[in-house]
């Protein structure tokens, strides 16, 4: 993975530029130690490593406007970073870049019940919003499985989902408010407690832009009221195949599941060696298929997708019928990863999606990559919504293993692509499927989404090198081509 | 006026513009040009032709659609796969004067959503991915057309509700629901706002899944055929299937017995009309909506009443509000004091029976930062202002 080369005028003057952080924050905000930063070298994605320039704590919004508005006079790369979970590299430093650690931001504002939101730091867990304002009977719904570390605020910036959100949405769709921080040090409010925009919706771009526009300083996130039951079955099925449409039936049939999983035998057998979930090992696929809502709802839901299982040719089926017996159906998936770790000893999780009809075809695409690779993939699927995690198995200290296994990676997100799917369903772009972004997009396509960035941080100083494959300057991508004449004004600024 | 029939027509018709240095006003069935600003243009670039649905799985919960489609067309599809758009774009041709509820392209621009905005989503969040023409004479596209995807810049948050100012586009594609099988609504009579407001908060505290909330006025409610024992009307509608609906009424009346309960078809009747805004049609005035915090309705309802003759109603549980009122800049401008005494939120002028929107905006007004943030975000799109120029507000 190539990164944007460092400008090594501004590696020279580090210690300059630290000794001017301190000054314009305060000392103990500034990590400055190679040990200090070391801690920050690297996001969920582990294999790409990089000591940042300095890393800055900042501990007020007007510390962060401060910083913003220092880097942009000095031409200084800023790297924002929430918890540091991103699986895709978002939070990746860059040498010549200043890394701007939100973790100081971790109270929760306002807790209001009667407009049903939370206001809170950037910095504040996922999982910290739940636990806020369950004691009252509320939730807030998007559920990464790294809820319990990462950030409301990396949250805003990857777009986060989570096995919910086939019924609930991703943050984008839980998100009322923000403020963030621009990298000119300008602090703009975007949405409340009211809904909608009524103007260009800033916030709805903000949301999953990977930090390339803006640094997120608050948030204003929707609760809602817990459902009063939660059942799920688990069901097995001798081919993906009939899996797979059994998924479509589901929801054919009117029926929106809190969530709809899916794994592989390969995943089911790792899973119930670490978990002892009584996944059904003989199993080709099985599906965990979550119902929520008022208890009579439930069950009455229950028994018809049960039929719906029956119909398509389920092999095993089994319903919870305590909190204990679903937290164990959960058990299984939710340690899918830590499983798949214990019987090889690395795997690069991938994360893309496609229309679902498509998913008995993919199935025997990956097998069949899997031979010419030479490499084990483990399956688990948000099926529901198409969006698809194999985890590529591989040993990085045999050679050339880490390369065949990004490589196979790559192809699986390619044919995602084409069979009518998308790179990434929930993990983000970041490093890790920048240069793939021509797969999925014509260089038009691009460009129009860089001028956007343009329109937010025109010198490219907000985490380069991640997203888009190749940076264009703005001035370059402001450019018109006018036909039958001279372009007008050509003295009128653009990009 | 000129016809494009595809994206490429449009992309010349851009094209040619750029070079005249003109303006277009980028139409289809012109059903709600009369929101926003007026727009300085030269010609019609008319999109009418960009008709027709080009994908629907059901099962998939993906439809791809023309932008020019017209909004009964796409109803028409959804409904024989008993699907429907989620978001619940009102039809606000009575309110406006105009012909048919317009197409789904003009939903999108205006990010239009009803009654189950509060807990389903707004037009923007329905919105998968699409197919345009910037205002540079570029095709580009964003998102795509399944349910999960972070790939790239979401654009089509930025694209709905842009008023056609950003860009032209053609093939949509958006996220489907399953319709609920049935619904029914309850009544609850209420003191004042306050306490519809307060009665809201109770229901949406509970486990009983409401999907809707609107307060209306006694005598507005009366007007619509419904007694009401106290001077505000709370209507709740509960959706799903048929067991679950009838048992969380029985138990939000056994909590609150003064309450009443209206079946199906009664209670459909009344949230169409709510959406639609057809409880204002017949008033005289201006019309405004204001979206703000819900419990913040009653000061700022009480403030205006202090000022006006006001009649109004509220939907999304007291986030929007419906107000029609004199015509002129006064009204708006104590609409938006009202608005910033009590929080966050926006006041637009929908019907404007005085040209009042020559005098005020009909938009929120930005402050400097966010105006200068707006005008990049146009320029990287439309860069010499052909599209649909001056409809949000000045240069934008």
């Amino acid at each position: 993975m190539q990164m944007p080369e460092p400008d090594h005028s501004v590696i020279d003057r580090r210690d300059a530029i630290c000794r001017d952080l301190c000054n314009l924050i305060a000392d103990h905000c500034v990590v400055d130690s190679v040990e200090g930063r070391r801690a920050y070298d690297a996001d969920g994605l582990s294999a790409y490593r990089q000591l940042p320039l300095a890393v800055v704590l900042p501990e007020t919004v007007e510390q962060i406007a401060a910083v913003m508005k220092y880097c942009h006079s000095e031409g200084i790369k800023v790297v924002p970073r929430g918890a540091g979970t991103s699986l895709s590299g978002g939070a990746l430093p860059l040498a010549d870049a200043i890394l701007v650690g939100l973790g100081k931001f971790n109270r929760i504002l306002d807790i209001d019940y009667a407009n049903r939101c939370v206001v809170a730091q950037p910095g504040v867990t996922n999982l910290a919003i739940t636990h806020a304002v369950e004691a009252d009977g509320f939730y807030y719904a998007p559920d990464p499985s790294s809820q319990i570390a990462c950030s409301v605020g990396g949250n805003v910036a990857e777009n986060s989902g989570g096995v919910h959100c086939l019924k609930y949405g991703l943050t984008t769709n839980n998100l009322l408010g923000i403020e963030l921080v621009t990298i000119e040090g300008e602090i703009l409010r975007l949405g409340g407690k009211h809904l909608d925009a009524g103007d260009y919706d800033l916030m709805g771009v903000m949301t999953g832009s990977e930090g390339l526009l803006g640094v997120v300083s608050e948030v204003t996130l929707r609760i809602l009221q817990k459902p009063a039951t939660q059942r799920a079955l688990l069901v097995g099925f001798d081919d993906t195949g009939s899996a797979a449409e059994a998924v479509g039936d589901v929801i054919a049939a009117g029926i929106i599941p809190a969530g709809m999983e899916m794994m592989d035998g390969l995943a089911i057998n790792a899973a119930e060696d670490f978990a002892k979930a009584g996944y059904p090992r003989g199993a080709a696929a099985l599906l965990i298929i979550e119902l929520d809502g008022p208890e009579i709802e439930v069950n009455t839901l229950i028994d018809r997708v049960t039929r719906i299982m029956d119909t398509a040719g389920a092999s095993s089926l089994k319903v919870s019928n305590s909190e204990e017996e679903r937290n164990l159906f959960w058990a299984g998936r939710k340690s899918a990863f830590p499983a798949v770790g214990r019987i090889s000893p690395d795997y690069l999780c991938m994360d893309g999606t496609i229309p679902r009809r498509r998913l008995p075809d993919m199935m025997v695409r990956m097998a069949s990559l899997s031979q010419k690779y030479g490499l084990r993939v483990a399956n688990v699927f948000h099926a529901g919504d198409g969006n698809l995690h194999p985890l590529i198995l591989f040993d990085a200290n045999e050679a050339g293993e880490l390369q065949r296994a990004e490589d196979f990676g790559a192809d699986i997100l390619r044919a995602c692509v084409e069979m009518g799917g998308v790179l990434t369903g929930e993990h983000g772009v970041g490093v890790e499927k920048r240069d793939l972004m021509s797969i999925q997009f014509t260089e038009d396509d691009l460009k129009q989404q860089q001028r956007l960035k343009c329109a937010f941080d025109a010198d490219h100083l907000l985490n380069p090198g991640k997203v888009f494959p190749h940076l264009h300057r703005c001035a370059e991508l402001g450019r018109l081509h006018v036909h039958r004449g001279k372009m007008p004004f050509p003295d009128l600024p653009r990009f | 006026m000129i016809k494009a029939t595809g994206l490429e027509d449009a992309a010349a018709v851009i094209a040619d513009a750029m070079a005249k240095q003109q303006h277009l006003n980028v139409q289809s069935m012109a059903t709600k040009s009369a929101l926003g600003r007026n727009v300085s243009y030269d010609s019609y670039l008319d999109v009418s032709a960009f008709r027709g649905i080009r994908d629907y799985q059901p099962d998939e919960l993906v439809l791809t659609v023309r932008a020019g489609t017209p909004m009964h067309e796409v109803e028409a599809a959804l409904a024989c796969a008993n699907q429907m758009l989620a978001f619940e774009a009102p039809d606000l041709h009575k309110l406006l004067g105009t012909q048919s509820a317009g197409t789904i392209g003009g939903v999108l621009a205006t990010n239009a959503s009803g009654p189950r905005r509060i807990t389903a989503g707004a037009a923007r969040d329905y919105l998968l991915g699409f197919d345009a023409i910037s205002g540079r004479g570029e095709r580009f596209k964003s998102g795509g057309k399944v349910m999960k995807n972070v790939t790239g810049y979401d654009l089509s948050k930025l694209i709905c509700g842009s008023y056609g100012t950003l860009a032209v586009f053609d093939e949509i594609t958006f996220k489907t629901l399953p319709r609920p099988e049935t619904n029914i609504s309850l009544l609850f009579g209420c003191k004042n706002m306050a306490a519809a407001v307060a009665k809201i908060t109770s229901v949406f505290a509970s486990p009983h899944e409401p999907n809707a909330a609107a307060i209306l006025p006694g005598s507005m409610a009366a007007s619509a055929g419904i007694d009401v024992p106290g001077a505000m009307l709370v209507i709740i509608r509960l959706e799903g299937i048929d067991v679950s609906v009838t048992d969380r009424a029985l138990h939000l009346l056994s909590a609150d017995p003064s309450g009443t309960e209206i079946d199906e078809s009664s209670s459909s009747a009344l949230w169409q009309r709510i959406r639609d805004v057809e409880l204002l049609v017949n008033q005289p005035g201006d019309v405004w909506k204001l979206s703000c915090a819900p419990a913040a309705a009653p000061n700022i309802i009480g403030a205006v009443q202090d000022q006006f003759d006001i009649t109004f109603f509220a939907d999304w549980a007291g986030g929007l509000l419906w107000l029609a009122g004199p015509p002129g800049a006064s009204f708006g401008t104590a609409l938006r004091a009202a608005l910033a005494d009590n929080g966050s939120g926006y006041a637009q002028l929908v019907r404007d029976q005085a040209n009042t929107k020559t005098v005020i905006s009909p938009f929120q007004p930005l402050s400097s930062a966010h105006y200068a943030l707006h005008k990049r975000v146009k320029a990287a799109f439309d860069p010499l202002s052909v599209l649909n120029l001056g409809r949000m507000h000045d240069g934008i």
